[in-house]
């Protein structure tokens, strides 16, 4: 019982580090047109800028903040240098994909080749133990948590309140109809790779805190994971990507106290499959 | 001219097309303040084709096209707004998963921050039914409410020129009606020039100050609809019968 209950911890901090990853890609699609399946990589830099930051004697808030600066510079460059050249030209989405693809490879190739390929971890406290319940997590992972509820409750915020996050809905819904309105598409998309950048260099951070010690391909595995939430929560579907977080954070690490943790991974995609047998749309349906 | 300086929609010998041929070729219509302007014609006759390059969708290879005096050929379709356009195309005419209101407040994009309120206000004075439905995604209302709220949030800008492509297409005969008779005709009372495209010919001329007839690609025929419905090569191809001479 009280393995249960610490797996539901795991998947409780697995979730929390998905979510800002999977809501982060999942408006980035949903805006952009781009399945960037290079978010992993850029996450992955986002990790070296906070390391770099923190090596240097800063603190790790201090590193976030530089990984989430430099993420959103990547993934602006990232548009405006590969994927909207190739969108001008008519490029298929299916096109694009492989386009992200290559690029997710430069990018941790890069990020590998100025790093070494040696395991490195954050010089941070984790903090002290605390209970919940039948939980037992440290302050850095209760911090984990309540970093991504204040990223989700910020999204909704964002989404729902301000000028900007609608125009990023109406762009994302109908793109010509909000050009028809006067909404300038192109800047909106800018912006939506800045802050999607942004998350992706948060999530980076969060997901290197997690796992103690972390390479430049660290996150490949994590990818699999977005995949696996943003389908599952249905694609472009920023509420969708959160329910999926949570059930694929959740269904991973429980599964692990019944099966051989090697195969926890494999879960993910048994439920996603499901799901995309019964509701291909997924769990929320179509773009937010 | 109207009062306010507002001079309406000319488009001029406009040739434009999807990058291989030109679909339409030497295209000129006008559409004046207050006023309500149709083009009708067959399915494949250029009429839709004819707006998106109006308003900025497909790229214009030849002629001109001024609103209220000042060139806009050619422009972007979000600067096209700003210069007055408002375009409400046959599919895809809201933002179905924005709710009544959010798709308001994105007509309204332009505005200012206190300009919003009220402009909302007088849209759902000319379209009462919308008042109660502000929270409801746009993608569950019926066939005429959508075009409704299509409708409304183009108003939201009180565009000097509003384009209408197809608004009755796929909505019941008395709902269209409405539509047309009220609806449409109440946009030109407000002010603006009105451009229709329709396939419902009989039904439009009723509702239009002038109408353009569309063949091919070219434009076959221009005048008032008293003028058209006394031309017998009109009636026969468009309104399915004969000239009745009185």
């Amino acid at each position: 019982m009280s393995l249960l209950v610490a797996s539901v911890g795991f998947g409780l901090i697995t979730a929390s580090v998905l979510a800002i990853a999977a809501v982060g890609f999942t408006l980035q699609f949903a805006v952009t047109d781009v399945l960037n399946l290079a978010f992993a990589a850029v996450m992955t830099a986002g990790a070296y800028t906070a390391y770099a930051v923190n090596a240097a004697g800063m603190p790790i808030w201090l590193g976030t903040l530089a990984a989430m600066a430099a993420c959103a510079v990547l993934s602006v460059l990232l548009n405006y240098l590969v994927y909207a050249p190739f969108q001008r030209r008519g490029a298929a989405p299916i096109t694009l994909v492989i386009v992200s693809l290559g690029m997710a490879l430069i990018v941790e190739f890069s990020v590998a080749a100025v790093t070494g390929g040696v395991g490195v971890s954050y010089r941070m406290s984790q903090g002290s133990t605390i209970r919940l319940g039948g939980l037992v997590l440290t302050t850095a992972q209760l911090a984990i948590i309540g970093i991504s509820l204040v990223v989700m409750v910020a999204v909704h915020a964002l989404l729902r309140y301000t000028r900007l996050g609608k125009a990023m809905r109406a762009t994302a819904a109908n793109r010509m109809l909000a050009r028809n309105c006067g909404i300038r598409a192109s800047r909106v998309i800018g912006l939506t790779w800045a802050l999607t950048g942004a998350l992706c260099g948060l999530a980076g951070t969060v997901f290197a805190i997690d796992v103690g010690t972390f390479t430049a391909t660290s996150t490949d595995i994590f990818l699999i994971l977005i995949l696996a939430a943003v389908f599952l929560g249905g694609p472009g579907h920023a509420y969708g990507a959160m329910l999926g977080a949570l059930v694929i954070g959740l269904a991973t690490e429980v599964s692990a106290v019944y099966i051989p943790a090697d195969y926890k991974y494999v879960v993910a995609f048994v439920i996603l499959l499901g799901m995309l047998a019964v509701r291909p749309a997924g769990l929320l349906g179509a773009r937010t | 001219m109207s009062g306010d300086g507002r001079t309406g929609l000319q488009a001029d010998g406009v040739t434009a097309g999807y990058g291989g041929d030109p679909v339409i070729r030497g295209v000129s219509v006008r559409a004046e303040p207050g006023k309500v302007a149709s083009v009708v014609g067959p399915n494949g006759s250029g009429k839709s084709t004819l707006l998106k390059a109006l308003t900025g969708v497909l790229r214009v290879s030849g002629g001109r096209v001024s609103v209220d005096g000042r060139e806009v050929t050619n422009s972007p379709p979000e600067d096209m707004a700003r210069a007055g356009v408002g375009y409400v195309p046959q599919v895809d005419d809201v933002f179905a998963p924005l709710t009544v209101r959010e798709n308001l407040e994105m007509g309204g994009y332009l505005l200012g921050r206190g300009q919003v309120g009220p402009a909302m206000e007088h849209v759902l004075a000319v379209f009462p039914r919308l008042s109660g439905m502000l929270r409801r995604p746009a993608g569950k209302l019926s066939g005429g409410e959508r075009k409704m709220l299509a409708m409304g949030r183009v108003l939201m800008l009180r565009p000097s020129v509003f384009l209408l492509d197809e608004p009755t297409a796929n909505l019941a005969p008395a709902i269209a009606r409405e539509l047309l008779e009220e609806q449409v005709r109440q946009l030109a009372r407000h002010g603006s020039a009105v451009l229709i495209v329709e396939q419902r010919a009989r039904a439009v001329l009723a509702v239009s100050d002038h109408t353009y007839v569309m063949g091919g690609g070219e434009l076959r025929m221009a005048g008032t609809p008293a003028e058209l419905q006394a031309d017998p090569a009109f009636v026969a191809s468009f309104l399915g019968g004969h000239v009745q001479r009185s």
